[in-house]
């Protein structure tokens, strides 16, 4: 700043300081909401702390004993990545679908949107879970369908490892409303005149989207995919709710467990610790997605070469 | 610039500060007393009405409260403590005095049982000294309590069993809820069966202490009576005589929902539970008219003592931030000695502590609780001593080996008994350990 040392020095101060004053809004909140807790957490991670008492400094003993003695931590990551990889992509499957399908031009097609996205408005509420909790619960919706079409026997949909996280899956796809509102806002920007043209040398429904929808949208792909895998290792309120982490672990997803160590346990500076790893692996996913997009994905205007 | 931006932050947050505290000045005239418990709708409803009518008494008290579920509650509170903002009165836990009390988190009142301010001419000694710590009391016993298996009577003359007796043993429960299963087709006993309390059961039975005198490790160093209780529970299972551990995981494993057990919706025989929360489950149920339930001790081991003991179900205590203690006091004094306060409160909390009210409430009684007041007459002389409070790290213990490697683990078919009951001492040394050392 103290380069432009000249006459202008006090305008410019001036300026600066209406500028500060216009976001200072945000400002607070970025500083007390993001960054000094993201700091605390730093801190935190190396120490025991149980809120009742100060807290006391333990070094590395958070990271050796989540790295090497904690049984459910790797369980729990292991639950976080089957869920992220296999919900993302087929949330963002489905919800390039239906926008494809809300891309025409239709009498009702306003409503058939509104009502599409519909689910997400409900969206990580908790209202939705405890209803997904009695559809898939023991005398739930489903079992009283499966007893009406004559299967005796009811199965314990939340409570058997092998299909509890599938209605959590279930659930995240259903919301598929905010990555498909962004898909259809993208593919109103494809210029129709490329189909046009495609049209006439006789490509039909496939190669066009292979050879147009698929590169002019990859951009609006590329964050959605970034949104949703945060999304995806940040999972809290569903396996909250509905299958409270059980059973057997299987949906006791990072943040649930994280939460359960520092807010149950009470031990906050483990909490901290594994708050710290979740922070550098999302940050490090990021980084790799944004790495390769330069070979996937295309823009128009640097005449890409994807 | 740097300072530019720390100045206008400061003066953000100065300005936030002075207008909270304005806020703060203007509401402090009156003196304020703030309750604060955890419980069931019924116990809420109940202490509503109690503190209405203390308000009603003293008017120139501003009567506050807030109640949560019991893990919502400490969390609520710890969150409350870390902020200094705790409430003047907390309902406290037996398990968890000593350590708020070892934290600086509560108020010793000694010295109002001095003054007279909280009375307890009416009330047994025994009663009093089971809130105390290092001597000084930190809590006062809002009721005392026990735990119990709950029989649907009906089921069981339909199956033509008797009731069994007091002095039951773990080989009789087997048979039972076998006959049960088979004559009526319902779950012999249906609530979560490996909980904490019964594991804990099987050593008081046998006269052992379930965790080291230093709370560095369990107590005990012969694992079969845990092994063969296992082993029971996974026949039950095998038989469906119990329900599968996936229905306990989705319905019921996390005790919430009253409405659901299987011994309310009439799918099942017996439940465990303490014995003041049977007349909320007797309310699910429908009210004393609509079942026929009676409850005895819970199985022993063969030719062991009983497996339960008494407890103080729950306490008031003070905490370090109530603005007024000797307020606080009076009011607790209050709920212990006061006829019409207990009439609202109907035992809800236990059987009371003060010999005065206990004689007033019991006629009034109406049918679960006249089964608990005459049940915790029945097991006073033989029930086993109360154990001391869990060790340091208990809950850690709990909810991440106990509960994934016993309850869950074993009936799974991850881990066989054998192994899951080593791993669980291995890690009740770790994790005891460290924190006892701490």
């Amino acid at each position: 700043m103290s380069k432009t040392a000249t006459l202008a020095t006090v305008r410019a101060r001036k300026n600066a300081l209406s500028g500060y004053l216009f976001i200072s809004p945000w400002l607070v909140g970025f500083l007390g909401l993001t960054l000094i807790p993201i700091l605390g957490i730093f801190y935190l991670s190396l120490t025991s702390y149980d809120v009742f008492t100060p807290p006391r400094w333990i070094g590395m003993r958070n990271f050796t004993r989540m790295f090497f003695e904690d049984r459910r931590y790797w369980v729990s990551v292991r639950a976080t990545l089957y869920f992220a990889f296999v919900a993302v992509p087929l949330r963002l499957f489905f919800a390039l679908m239906v926008a494809l399908a809300l891309n025409t031009k239709h009498r009702m097609i306003d409503l058939y949107r509104a009502v599409y996205y519909t689910p997400s408005i409900l969206g990580t509420s908790v209202a939705v879970a405890v209803m997904w909790r009695e559809i898939f619960g023991f005398r739930g919706l489903i079992n009283s369908l499966l007893a009406g079409v004559g299967v005796a026997r009811p199965v314990a949909w939340l409570g058997e490892p092998s299909t509890a996280i599938w209605t959590l899956i279930l659930l995240v796809l259903w919301q598929f409303g905010s990555p498909m509102l962004i898909f259809l806002a993208g593919l109103k920007q494809i210029p129709e005149e490329l189909y046009e043209s495609a049209h006439m040398d006789g490509a039909g429904g496939l190669r066009k989207f292979l050879w147009i929808t698929l590169p002019l949208l990859s951009p609006v792909i590329f964050f959605n995919l970034i949104m949703q895998m945060i999304f995806g290792f940040t999972v809290f309120t569903e396996p909250f709710i509905i299958t409270q982490g059980g059973p057997l672990d299987t949906t006791n997803f990072y943040a649930l467990y994280l939460y359960r160590r520092a807010f149950e346990s009470f031990q906050m500076g483990y909490g901290a610790a594994m708050a710290l790893v979740l922070l550098l692996v999302v940050a490090l996913s990021t980084a790799v997605v944004f790495k390769t997009s330069a070979r996937w994905v295309f823009y128009e205007a640097k005449e890409g070469k994807g | 610039m740097k300072r530019v931006l720390l100045t206008l932050t400061a003066l953000t947050l100065a300005a936030g500060m002075a207008l909270a505290s304005g806020g703060a000045e203007r509401s402090a005239p009156r003196e304020e007393l703030r309750v604060m418990w955890w419980g069931s709708q019924t116990r809420h409803e109940l202490t509503i009405s109690l503190l209405e009518l203390y308000a009603q008494k003293n008017p120139d008290l501003t009567v506050t409260h807030e109640f949560a579920g019991w893990a919502d509650y400490w969390t609520k509170l710890t969150t409350m403590a870390a902020g200094r903002n705790l409430p003047s009165v907390m309902q406290h836990d037996y398990a968890f005095l000593t350590e708020w009390e070892s934290r600086g988190l509560l108020q010793p009142m000694d010295q109002f049982v001095s003054s007279g301010v909280l009375n307890f001419s009416r009330v047994p000694r025994g009663n009093i000294d089971s809130g105390r710590v290092g001597g000084q009391l930190y809590g006062v016993n809002l009721g005392v309590n026990s735990e119990v298996m709950v029989l649907d009577v009906d089921m069981f003359q339909q199956a033509g069993i008797p009731i069994p007796a007091d002095d039951w043993t773990w080989q009789d429960f087997e048979r039972i809820a076998m006959q049960l299963h088979e004559r009526l087709g319902v779950y012999g006993y249906g609530a979560g069966i490996m909980n904490e309390q019964i594991w804990k059961g099987l050593y008081i039975s046998e006269g052992l202490d379930i965790f080291a005198a230093d709370g560095s490790g369990l107590g005990y160093t012969n694992d079969t009576p845990h092994i063969e209780f296992i082993e029971m529970v996974l026949r039950l299972q095998e038989a469906g005589a119990i329900p599968h551990i996936s229905r306990e995981a989705s319905d019921f494993a996390h005790g919430e929902n009253a409405e659901q057990k299987p011994i309310i919706t009439g799918e099942a025989a017996m439940d465990y539970m303490w014995s003041n929360q049977l007349t909320a489950m007797w309310t699910a149920a429908g009210g004393p008219n609509a079942r026929n339930f009676t409850v005895v001790p819970p199985p022993r081991r063969r030719g062991g003592a009983a497996s339960n003991y008494v407890k103080p179900s729950m306490f008031f205590s003070i905490t370090r931030d109530a603005p007024n203690a000797e307020a606080a006091a009076a009011f607790i004094s209050w709920v212990t000695n006061d006829i019409d306060a207990n009439r609202i409160l109907m035992a809800e909390r236990g059987v009371p502590i003060s010999d005065v009210v206990r004689a007033d409430l019991e006629p009034l009684m109406d049918l679960p609780q006249q089964v608990v007041f005459d049940y915790m007459g029945r097991i006073s002389s033989s029930a086993s001593p109360t154990p001391p409070p869990d060790p340091a790290g208990y809950a850690d213990l709990r909810s991440n080996v106990y509960n994934t490697v016993i309850r869950d683990g074993i009936r799974f078919g991850q881990y066989t008994p054998r192994e899951a009951v080593a791993l669980f001492r291995q890690e009740a040394r770790n994790i005891l350990g460290e924190a006892a050392r701490n």
